[in-house]
């Protein structure tokens, strides 16, 4: 610890930690613009400049260290003056005038630090330089001209996503914001994240959807979980009027620590599929708007009369639903109704291994996010990264220029693979097969932490099974067995104990990214059969405002009675006897588990439309009717398991 | 000592800050208790007295040759100098003209907008002003108050003329200060 004095106050802080950070933990107030909390030190706006004494010039209190004794002054008339005259420079260099700018009016840092300044005119006019917009995207747009040079979407992209996309050509008042060499947004290696835009300090960064749609002070803002994904991100939603006007990352969650991706971000923001509006019954042939009360009674006598024996019943509920409703929905058509057929549409194919090898242990064996955040060595194994739990993509990015080691394999390709240091195609025979020969190479090379009766000898032949060469398994064992802390992701597919046994050998952590946002919850209340519909008389579809694939349409279709619960209409819903709308997942309260274990609790943003439930609701509503009452016990529903990783 | 004298113009602006200054309501019953005001663009006399004004205040940025005459006399018979509103203060919405060459913003305005015919023409005529890079209003004369704002609030303006009127330098700050 080391002791300093800022305006005349004694603060102890850790070596190392430098004056702004040591300001702001006792409270006292150092203008920034460059800098930001989640992001490493770039010292580049020179707006949080500080006395210090023994100094000969003011020095950027982001970038300066600590050093014992010193002493920091943070407002004297020298500091105030060169604070204005940084503001003044910055806003002579390029189109700063305010009211057309999307952000003017609170949301912009540029503004606000000039009024707390107290500016209220530029000493110096701009100079009227011209710098190219770029609009090519579908969700951003790059305004150079608003630019401050400040780097953090270089760095947020970098340091936080992993991706590199942006970053800055040409020097001085030159200076670029441009995306990979040069080529346009919408045509770059851009993942639509909006990270940058989240960082962007001033309207430079336009979110084409949010932009003039009402400053964050004229919004509700509601923290809760994205459910895009098993990740679970933590999001701050903001609303005005009830109307959706953007979503953030949240910088507080544990899970994500403020960064998101489109799933999250903006595809929420495009409704592309009609609502269902109002109930609707099958009259002579014909889908006809009803009440609920009517709703419920026909798809009541339905059930009713179709239950003779436990398969005649089939009921499926989309993981993207609470754990409420989950287990409400479990109560009334396994418990209640008796049926065997009770299950999700993903039936389990995520969570079901994982989850026996568990019971088969008596214990949890999967690690953490934690974990996987602090890897120096990354297997990915037949996990796609990119396209689906994104999140978990960046942050396996975002390290390897840290010194983090990738290994990718994948029996298709796979869009991490030229990433990685080394990406193995095995295009024959198990994953188990190229987890035995990786483990033979492993032997051969001597990195072996743990036992295994594999031989470095059945290199050759266990190689051979695989479609890839010996050598590159040599590779392949090199990057992941000599990591001190390696971590396996996996999606799917692998016998867990062949898995466990791999990890085993080289001391790794397991992580199964899982499905759908509660796709472990649905595990845990064993909603992870595959769905039988041979002799089903009647199906009770929950899909709320998950996709269902076609194959599932056509699955369904002969069953002679179906109830469905659906935020959009699809063809699900147009052949359905009963259709129920649904909320979506912001018009709905209830908790999640994510692929780690975390139960988190999702808030309701949007206020539904007056006549709309959610399925939770619903299930109570039909529960009733059919003269059952379910109860509020998923909490001690989701421990009566053990799971593949353990709650909390 | 009298009631000090107010004068004040615009230049190339909307009359937004003009119209925010009418929005004060009854206040301006109190403001002409305090102060006399001379030349406006609302009012039948449109030059400040030859003998002087106490505060002459300024609208828009300067667009043309007209607006640097019409700043410098009045530069010339005031004593106290504000620039009223964003234009004024930072050249605002006319600046963006400034991105583009005259030529360019001349051939947009009366040849190439999608109402002008084939006949249009860029006027030509030696009398009319000759349009100038747009400048803030401090780049011309000296300013001695600045009122930001797209336009300044009601309140703002109050403030600012009740505190100049009683012979006081307004100290825009806080809730009065926003530049949009």
């Amino acid at each position: 610890m080391v002791t300093v004095t800022i305006d005349n106050k004694k603060i102890e802080v850790p070596e190392g930690t430098t004056v702004l950070r040591a300001a702001q933990s006792a409270n006292i107030d150092i203008p920034t613009l460059c800098d930001h909390p989640h992001l490493t030190p770039y010292g580049g706006c020179r707006l949080c400049l500080v006395e210090i004494e023994g100094a000969r010039t003011l020095q950027p209190s982001c970038t300066m260290p600590v050093s014992n004794n010193m002493v920091v002054h943070t407002d004297t008339q020298k500091v105030q003056d060169a604070r204005k005259f940084v503001l003044t420079l910055i806003f002579s260099e390029r189109n700063h005038f305010c009211p057309y700018c999307q952000v003017s009016g609170g949301d912009c840092e540029l503004q606000n630090s000039a009024y707390g300044q107290g500016m209220t005119h530029w000493p110096l006019s701009p100079n009227f330089q011209r710098y190219p917009v770029d609009a090519s995207h579908p969700y951003i747009i790059m305004e150079n001209n608003r630019c401050i040079l400040c780097r953090r979407c270089v760095r947020a992209c970098g340091e936080l996503v992993g991706n590199f996309t942006l970053g800055f050509e040409e020097r001085g008042a030159s200076s670029l914001l441009v995306a990979d060499t040069g080529v346009a947004l919408g045509e770059s290696s851009c993942v639509s994240c909006g990270t940058c835009i989240q960082v962007c300090p001033t309207g430079a960064l336009i979110d084409r959807w949010s932009a003039y749609r009402g400053h964050e002070e004229q919004t509700d803002t509601t923290q809760t979980i994205c459910v895009g994904c098993s990740v679970g991100c933590g999001i701050d939603v903001f609303t005005r009027d009830n109307n959706l006007v953007k979503i953030d990352g949240n910088w507080d969650a544990a899970v994500n620590e403020g960064v998101i991706c489109k799933v999250g971000r903006f595809e929420p923001m495009v409704e592309k599929c009609d609502r269902v509006a109002t109930p609707l019954v099958r009259k002579n042939g014909a889908l006809k708007a009803a009440t609920w009360e009517e709703a419920i009674a026909v798809a009541a006598d339905g059930l009713k009369s179709t239950k003779k024996n436990s398969e005649d019943i089939a009921a499926v509920i989309s993981t993207r639903q609470p754990v409420e409703t989950l287990s409400a929905f479990k109560q009334l058509f396994a418990g209640k109704l008796g049926s065997t057929n009770v299950t999700t549409l993903e039936e389990g194919a995520f969570t079901r291994s994982f989850a026996n090898h568990a019971e088969e242990l008596g214990k949890s064996f999967e690690g953490k996010l934690d974990a996987l955040k602090s890897a120096d060595a990354i297997l990915a194994i037949d996990t796609d990264l990119i396209h689906r739990h994104e999140f978990l993509g960046f942050v396996a990015k975002r390290m390897l220029p840290n010194g983090t080691k990738l290994l990718v394999i994948d029996q298709k390709d796979n869009d991490l693979a030229h990433l990685s240091n080394k990406f193995l195609k095995a295009t024959k025979g198990k994953e188990e097969d190229v987890l035995a020969a990786l483990s033979a190479a492993i032997v051969k090379l001597g990195l072996a932490k743990g036992k295994t009766s594999i031989k470095a000898g059945d290199l050759d032949a266990l190689a051979a099974k695989t479609g890839v060469a010996s050598v590159d398994y040599l590779d392949a064992a090199y990057v992941i067995a000599t990591g001190e802390k390696p971590v396996i992701l996996v999606e799917d597919g692998i016998t867990p104990a062949a898995l466990a046994a791999f990890a085993n050998l080289i001391g790794a952590g397991i992580i199964s990214v899982k499905g759908s946002a509660n796709s472990l919850a649905a595990s845990q209340l064993k909603l992870d059969h595959n769905l039988d519909l041979k002799s089903s008389k009647a199906v009770f579809i929950i899909a709320g405002d998950d996709e269902v694939s076609q194959k599932f349409v056509k699955h369904i279709e002969k069953v002679p009675f179906k109830v469905v619960q659906a935020t959009y209409a699809s063809t699900l819903t147009a052949m359905a006897d009963v259709v129920f709308p649904s909320t979506n997942w912001l018009e709905q309260d209830g908790h999640y588990v994510n692929f780690e274990g975390r139960v988190q609790e999702a808030r309701r943003a949007i206020t539904p439309a007056e006549d709309m439930m959610s399925a939770g609701e619903t299930l109570g509503a039909l529960a009733t009717k059919l003269g059952f009452s379910l109860d509020n016990s998923w909490e001690k529903e989701l421990h009566q398991r053990v799971a593949s990783v353990e709650l909390n | 000592m009298g009631k000090p004298k107010v004068s004040s113009d615009w230049l190339a602006g909307c009359a937004g800050c003009h119209m925010s200054l009418l929005d004060m309501d009854e206040r301006i019953a109190t403001v002409l208790e305090l102060a006399d005001l001379r030349s406006t663009p609302i009012t039948d006399l449109k030059e400040p007295d030859a003998t002087g004004v106490d505060v002459g205040i300024l609208e828009g940025a300067i667009s043309n040759t007209y607006n640097e005459e019409v700043a410098q006399k009045m530069r010339q018979r005031c004593k106290i100098l504000v620039a009223l509103g964003d234009c004024a203060v930072f050249g605002g919405v006319p600046a963006m003209r400034n991105f583009f060459t005259i030529e360019e913003s001349l051939r947009r305005a009366y040849v190439e907008t999608e109402s002008t015919d084939e006949s249009g023409k860029i006027p030509d005529d030696p009398e009319l002003a000759v349009p100038t890079k747009v400048r803030a209003l401090q780049d011309v004369v000296p300013v001695d108050v600045f009122v930001p704002g797209c336009p300044p609030d009601a309140d703002t303006i109050f403030y600012v003329l009740a505190e100049l009127a009683q012979g006081r330098i307004p100290e825009v700050k806080g809730d009065k200060l926003h530049w949009h």
